[in-house]
């Protein structure tokens, strides 16, 4: 290569190079026009539809703002996850960031980062308008942290022309349950479906069968870390309740292969009946077979036992450190009103936590989404919303264990709980 | 013609066969993903994976390309790639040539810590690189991006370049040296040039890593307009539903500037072919 | 004209020149933080609340963690794998397509491929043909009457890294490959044709003579091949997350399950010190060897 090409090409690269530089050098677009207000809001509401809501109320509240201008990120829910506490260091941090409700929500609120919305929850009576459930949800020593904007509900979903085919009814009791478990499984289907590979699907049949037996306060005191993971009660779920299923394969095999979506496959093709699953599946499932979806309320094992139902919720907080407290209220304000609320209920099927939303805007199924959790003595957020993020992780762990060798409940539940003491200091 | 030539025995054929096979074999996850890209939700879900598509849809490629915004990520992959891939080069470029050709207090030290830092699990800088840019004020910025991967290569590039500047002979060196050539002179007019080969390749393999790399847009950046192409893709990836087919298309979509610059490269292995033998 | 003396100063000063700024990038992005890691592994931050200097309660702990043994053994399986079947696939690989081979360009790209797929999509793709029930090795194992050998190649504790590695494998060969390309652009043609008018056949020619050749660039291989095995993190997390519970884990996916996920950024980083430790214990066999070879010249 001649001396001339070679520096032909170290222009041209230099060339690129400065390009990039120029290009790269550009910081993100935080600076609008001078009169606009900027207002940072990083969501995790990357799903397809729901981000189109998202922005939805995004747009709302701009048009009604007009001298606001909203930069608004969606990042992936795992990543949104894992960088949140790099988000609620910087500085500044974003001015709104979507989460959950529950331990997740309260450890932010101990270490101070979260603001202190309360004043938002008087201006606008929420209090009055929100279920004092929802409002229970938010508060952390009779302060208010967090808006609900929306929830959704689990149950058993299942698939209605295998239950006609069989001739069954949705069960009530445990006793019907199994019934009808056995049923399916002896024309050959399996009778449940579960993707257990990113683990949180078997966090759900814990949070049922241990509310079931046991009621929902001592579930949640597990999940607090103050009771044993080997407490007989806990090892009655297990061994007298979940063994004898996995015992009779009412589970698909091979259950970790799939992630919960792909497991909707076998619901699909006919090879599963029924599915505990969260609101969420309506999303997931295909289109022209929408009709052929339905739910029940995860049966009652114990009638003396008070109910408890999950019924995540999400919503919005502002951290402690920003920029924009006002407007960052402004924009919490908004999105927990029944405008902003509608947007979901409409968009999505999600359930609003204002009573002031329109019930004729529900769908039937909505209806009976709702009435389902307003049945409930006791609401629980899910197993990893519950609990610290460790102990949801060993957990988790110990139940895919479980699951692989349901003989060994006794000894994996005493590992689990030499690792709750640990883990909550209870040595 | 070349076929002809090529096929003298029947060593050959078998040889041929025997690689045509794996390549087929090699291409079903390829092939996987390109049928996938053109199918739509609800038939992946009801037929399978693997099925023969009963609709086949293009409107992936659009969806991907401008509701997930892989346009801009894509962009945004060039602006953090080229820049980082030319300081690299250029800055291991020259500690290589210091480290392979002078004998100097610390050459040992230097080479050591590039080396070590090589082998270093990027995980572990994390945390710290976030919070030094953060206090450098660059956090959020591309520029962050771009002095990170190009610090964090040195060291794999700086390994390469300076055993292949090894592997130079000496004579010409010594023979500018003697010229009264500068040693920069010497550094750019004969050794660069005769280092190009292992620079082309090594180009190609950093415009991969940086081009496609995720963990640190992630960390280091918290604006999603800003991100490069795979965390944008990973944006893809909902809370609750994968959108497949979309998410394929768009990986596809974001292939092609990978693929076309090693199809370049290629031809420029074959001029470094003819330069390493005009010695 | 420039003095001698002026001279020699300036040629002793250059190296240093040439390596002064590259060097302090490196230590401010790459040492800096990397002593700052070694600092928080004996802390218990958790990425939020004080630090506390907890000394070597981390590494106390890490060592009484079964999941710490299971990643461990994970990584030396894959390092195995890696130094062994990519390196003899690709230089293979290399050596037929570096001859005038129809189509040699697009085979070069076709295995080239797999770098170039975001992992993303990889892991998706090789899950699903991974599926016990739909998935194509399956589904072709029965159609040719070996379903007896159909397995959870994702699902069984004992197969998942085997799996996960199979497919860095299959992602590798095209690395290896088009390394081995380079060097081979290197390798001077006179010498294997003066051995072959030797009378040396295929095989003495490529082992005495092409190969030593190759040495160093082998030696590049290796050392990717093994910084690659111990990095492996992303088809771990991308098909499996180190799961079931914990048996396809390796140490940079527990390391960061544990930083990120459990937020126990102190753990986390002593598990990178460990593995920056079994790294450091490799590249001294290398570096032994080198400065060895390197003082006998």
């Amino acid at each position: 290569m001649t001396g001339k090409k070679i520096w032909g090409m170290t222009i041209a690269i230099i060339v690129l190079f400065a390009l990039g530089v120029y290009a790269g050098g550009q910081k993100a677009p935080a600076e609008g026009p001078a009169e606009k207000q900027i207002l940072i809001y990083n969501s995790n509401w990357s799903d397809a539809k729901y981000r189109i809501a998202d922005e939805t109320v995004v747009e709302m509240f701009q048009a009604e703002n007009p001298n606001v201008k909203v930069i608004h990120s969606i990042i992936a829910d795992e990543d949104f996850k894992a960088a949140i506490r790099a988000y609620l260091q910087a500085s500044p941090p974003p001015d709104v960031l979507t989460w959950y409700a529950g331990n997740r929500m309260r450890f932010f609120v101990s270490k101070n980062l979260i603001l202190d919305i309360s004043d938002v929850f008087e201006q606008e009576g929420w209090k009055d308008d929100m279920p004092p459930g929802f409002v229970a949800l938010s508060t952390l020593d009779e302060k208010q942290y967090f808006v609900p904007t929306n929830w959704y509900w689990w149950a058993v979903y299942y698939k209605k022309s295998i239950f006609q085919k069989l001739g069954l009814e949705p069960p009530k009791t445990w006793d019907e349950f199994m019934e009808v478990c056995a049923t399916i499984k002896g024309d050959g289907i399996s009778p449940l479906t579960i993707g257990t590979k990113w683990r949180w699907t078997t966090g759900a049949w814990m949070d049922y069968l241990n509310m079931r037996v046991n009621g929902p306060e001592f579930h949640i005191s597990l999940c607090d870390g103050e009771e044993s993971y080997a407490d007989t009660q806990v090892k009655k779920v297990f061994n007298d309740v979940w063994a004898p299923m996995l015992e009779k394969e009412y589970f698909i095999p091979d259950a970790p292969a799939y992630t919960w979506q792909e497991a909707i496959n076998l619901m699909v093709t006919g090879k599963a009946a029924m599915y505990l699953m969260g609101q969420f599946l309506e999303t997931a499932w295909p289109e022209e077979m929408k009709d052929d979806l339905d739910f029940f309320q995860f049966p009652i094992i114990d009638p003396s036992v008070p109910i408890g139902e999950d019924a995540p919720t999400d919503g919005l907080f502002v951290p402690a450190g920003t920029a924009n407290p006002e407007l960052a209220k402004k924009f919490l304000a908004f999105s927990g009103s029944v405008k902003g609320q509608e947007v979901w209920v409409k968009q999505l099927g999600r359930m609003a936590t204002h009573k002031g939303v329109d019930s004729s805007l529900y769908t039937p199924e909505q209806r009976k989404g709702n009435e389902l959790i307003n049945k409930a003595d006791f609401i629980a957020q899910f197993y990893d919303r519950d609990t610290t993020p460790p102990m949801a992780d060993k957990g988790m762990d110990a139940f895919m264990e479980f699951w692989a060798n349901p003989d060994d409940a006794n000894e994996i539940l005493g590992r689990l709980d030499e690792q709750r003491k640990d883990l909550f200091d209870k040595n | 013609m070349v076929k002809s030539r090529y096929f003298r025995s029947p060593a050959r054929v078998i040889l041929f066969a025997i690689i045509f096979f794996f390549a087929l074999i090699w291409l079903v996850p390829v092939l996987a993903s390109l049928v996938t890209s053109i199918r739509t939700y609800d038939d992946l879900l009801i037929n399978g994976f693997f099925a023969v598509p009963r609709k086949i849809v293009f409107t992936n490629f659009k969806e991907a390309w401008i509701l997930g915004k892989i346009n801009i990520y894509l962009v945004n992959s060039f602006r953090i790639t080229m820049p980082a891939l030319v300081l690299m080069l250029f800055f291991s470029s020259l500690t290589a040539y210091a480290l392979a050709r002078f004998e100097f207090k610390g050459n040992r030290l230097i080479y050591l810590i590039y080396v070590g830092g090589m082998l270093l699990p990027f995980q572990v800088l994390l945390l710290p690189v976030f919070r030094l840019n953060g206090a450098l004020g660059i956090y959020n910025t591309h520029i962050g991006l771009i002095a990170f991967h190009t610090a964090f290569q040195l060291g794999f590039c700086t390994f390469v370049l300076r055993n292949y500047m090894l592997t130079v002979p000496s004579g010409i060196l010594e023979a500018a040296r003697i010229d009264g050539c500068s040693e920069f002179r010497i550094y750019g007019q004969i050794m660069l040039p005769l280092t190009l080969p292992a620079m082309a390749a090594l180009g190609t393999l950093e415009f991969t890593w940086i081009f496609n790399d995720y963990l640190w847009a992630i960390v280091l950046l918290r604006t999603s307009e800003l991100f490069p192409v795979n965390a944008g893709l990973a944006v893809l990836q909902g809370q609750w539903r994968m959108d497949w087919s979309v998410i394929v298309a768009g990986a596809l979509l974001a292939a092609i500037p990978t693929i076309l610059v090693f199809i370049f490269l290629q031809r420029y292995f074959i001029e470094g072919l003819t330069l390493g033998s005009n010695k | 004209m420039l003095t001698t003396s002026r001279r020699k100063t300036i040629y002793r000063l250059t190296p240093y020149l040439f390596v002064a700024f590259p060097l302090l990038i490196y230590l401010i992005w790459v040492i800096g933080p990397m002593l700052y890691t070694f600092y928080l592994s004996l802390t218990d931050w958790d990425g939020i609340s004080d630090m506390n200097f907890i000394r070597l309660d981390n590494y106390r702990r890490l060592f009484r963690d079964r999941i710490f043994f299971t990643a461990f053994f994970n990584n030396i399986k894959w390092i195995v794998s890696f130094i062994t079947v990519p390196i003899v696939c690709g230089l293979v690989l290399a050596m037929i397509l570096n001859r005038s081979v129809p189509g040699a360009k697009v085979f070069k790209a076709i295995f080239f491929f797999p770098m170039v797929l975001s992992f993303v999509v990889m892991g998706l793709i090789w899950s699903w043909m991974y599926q016990p029930d739909n998935g194509i090795i399956n589904s072709v194992l029965r159609l040719i009457g070996l379903g007896v050998l159909a397995q959870g190649w994702l699902s069984e504790p004992d197969l998942v890294i085997w799996s996960i590695i199979f497919v860095g494998i299959w992602r590798q060969v095209g690395y290896v490959m088009l390394l081995y390309l380079a060097g081979l652009q290197s390798v001077n043609t006179d010498l294997v044709d003066a051995s072959k008018v030797d009378g040396a056949n295929g095989w003495q020619s490529f082992g005495h003579v092409i190969f030593p050749q190759l040495a160093p660039i082998t030696v590049v291989v290796v050392v990717i091949s093994i910084i690659d095995s111990l990095r492996a993190f992303d088809l771990v997390y991308v098909m499996t997350r180190g799961g079931p519970f914990n048996s396809s884990q390796v140490l940079a996916s527990f390391m960061y399950n544990e930083a990120f996920w459990n937020y126990r950024m102190g753990y986390g980083a002593s598990i990178s010190v460990i593995l920056f430790m079994i790294s450091l214990l490799f590249i001294f066999m290398y570096l032994i060897r080198i400065f060895r070879t390197e003082s006998r010249a």
